[in-house]
């Protein structure tokens, strides 16, 4: 567990997602945690762009050799970017899940509130440690 | 970790070398590196399996073929001395308890070996019927470790270590071989499509001298396997690989509620069997009356997605069954799913939907193996 890799500047879901603020929208991906569980990672689908959430609602799925994933969108709001390279190369979620790997990206409707539901990195550190 | 979940002779290598996780009741590796990778070892070389979790029963007695032929579906007096057959246990139902292979191993000695979640049930059915017949039931699972080694490179591999010509022996052929200096029951059998073998270790009781011995061994074939590209593989890639080859697994295929009939392995039932065994007659009529219930069938996703068991299978918009393994090919790079569905609800060819969480999502009834079988698989074009 100790060498799981948690990114200060971004915060974390008890799904084992994590968001960050960029300009105005909120980039949404899986954990380190998250891809080492799933392992080989080989298809990611996410809803269209344009389809509106609450957050905790699912949006997608991850799927690796041994089982399917739900994602859940830890922020409300409409999805406006969905990390079509994925597609191709899911194999990247596991490579570079904080990078490469993101997976949609939101144009947030409640962020301060829907954001202080959230971890940070050394709650989200626990959290892991407490599983 | 749970304490009471069960460990092969060979858990401490797996413990070193790859994830290990509970399956069935037992600690098993899942992955040594990744399943995909392991998976293709075993299409394209050789990879080598622990299945010592699953169980062997070792049968004897004057009235041992009587005894067998009362309890499982296949023709028992077919087996000549070193022969083997598929086959399976049946309830007064005709459901099935488990599908298992037979081994003659003697005049009136057979090996019974049996999945791993079913060796409590069969154990306990064999002993409830074995006090009416003259045979003696004997659990050896602790006493000998059984490895599986497939691909198109196994058998050359085998040959290397091995004190005779084996390439010869028939598949479900089971022989007494010395390999590697172990004695061994060499038999031609698998659960990947591929050519290969399983090998039963005997003399390997489950102490610290026994376990040194199973694992010596592993490693004696991973080591003679270097040259023809071997790898360690796991629960992922033997998962992966019968369902791409469209075998069956208990729990999943197969349960006590569906025939050999619905689940579509008539090579494992006959029917000119004296005795008749447990759940003849229905099997029978299932046969002969078409009076079946379901039916299984194979499929290949056309759109994206990845089929995953108990998933509605849909055909214009009504649902006609389910999913009961599922996941991707490594080998069509596709998902892949064998399901049941109402009989003659579907032919080949045909386009149905599986509802993947609410996405509905179509696929090709397809019969299997899933892989195209010039290119891969034991009767390849070589």
């Amino acid at each position: 567990m100790s060498d799981t890799d948690v990114k200060d500047d971004r915060k974390y879901s008890k799904d084992h997602e994590w968001v960050k603020v960029e300009g105005g929208l909120v980039v949404v991906g899986i954990t380190d945690f998250a891809q080492n569980s799933l392992h080989e990672i080989t298809f990611v689908e996410i809803s269209e762009v344009g389809t509106t959430l609450e957050a905790s609602n699912e949006c997608g799925l991850v799927e690796s050799m041994k089982a399917s994933s739900d994602i859940f969108s830890p922020i409300g709001g409409e999805i406006v970017e969905v990390n079509t390279e994925l597609e191709d190369a899911p194999e990247i979620v596991n490579e570079d899940p904080y990078g490469k790997g993101w997976m949609f990206k939101l144009k947030p409707s409640n962020l301060d509130a829907d954001i202080a539901g959230l971890m940070d990195a050394a709650a989200y550190k626990d959290f892991i440690e407490s599983l | 970790m749970n304490e009471t979940l069960k460990r092969t002779h060979l858990y401490d290598w797996h413990k070193k070398n790859g994830d290990v996780v509970p399956f069935a009741g037992w600690e098993m590796p899942v992955r040594y590196t990744d399943i995909r990778g392991e998976h293709m070892a075993v299409r394209n070389n050789v990879g080598i399996f622990d299945t010592s979790h699953m169980s062997r029963f070792i049968i004897k007695g004057p009235q041992a073929e009587v005894f067998l032929q009362t309890l499982t579906t296949n023709n028992v007096s077919k087996l000549g001395v070193n022969d083997g057959q598929y086959t399976t246990c049946l309830n007064e139902h005709g459901g099935i308890h488990d599908d298992l292979t037979l081994y003659r191993v003697g005049e009136d000695e057979y090996i019974w070996i049996t999945n791993a979640s079913n060796g409590p049930k069969i154990s306990a059915h064999l002993m409830e019927h074995s006090p009416n017949f003259e045979v003696e039931v004997l659990d050896k699972s602790r006493e000998i470790t059984m490895i599986a080694v497939q691909g198109p490179k196994a058998l050359s591999l085998i040959q290397k270590i091995a004190d005779r010509s084996v390439t010869e022996y028939s598949r479900f052929s089971s022989h007494r071989v010395r390999l590697a200096g172990y004695d061994c029951h060499l038999c031609r059998t698998g659960y990947t499509g591929e050519d290969g073998v399983e090998i039963l270790v005997v003399d390997t009781p489950f102490t610290d001298d026994g376990k040194k011995k199973a694992t010596a061994f592993w490693e004696e074939l991973l080591k003679q396997g270097v040259e023809f590209g071997v790898k360690p593989c796991g629960l992922g890639s033997r998962d992966s690989l019968r369902l791409e080859a469209g075998f069956v697994l208990y729990g999943h295929e197969l349960d006590e509620e569906t025939s050999p009939i619905e689940a579509r392995i008539p090579y494992a039932v006959k029917f000119k069997v004296e005795p008749k065994y447990v759940g003849y007659d229905v099997v029978k009529r299932h046969k002969n009356e078409d009076a079946i219930r379901k039916t299984r069938i194979g499929l290949v996703m056309i759109d994206r997605g990845i089929p995953r068991e108990h998933y509605p299978i849909l055909l214009n918009g009504e649902k006609i069954g389910k999913v009961t393994s599922g996941g991707l090919s490594p080998v069509l790079n596709q998902g892949i799913a064998l399901a049941y569905v109402k009989p003659n609800s579907v032919n080949e060819g045909d386009t149905i939907e599986v509802d993947i969480k609410g996405r509905i999502r179509r696929a090709e009834v397809r019969k299997w193996p899933f892989y195209d079988p010039d290119q891969y698989g034991a009767s390849r074009r070589q």
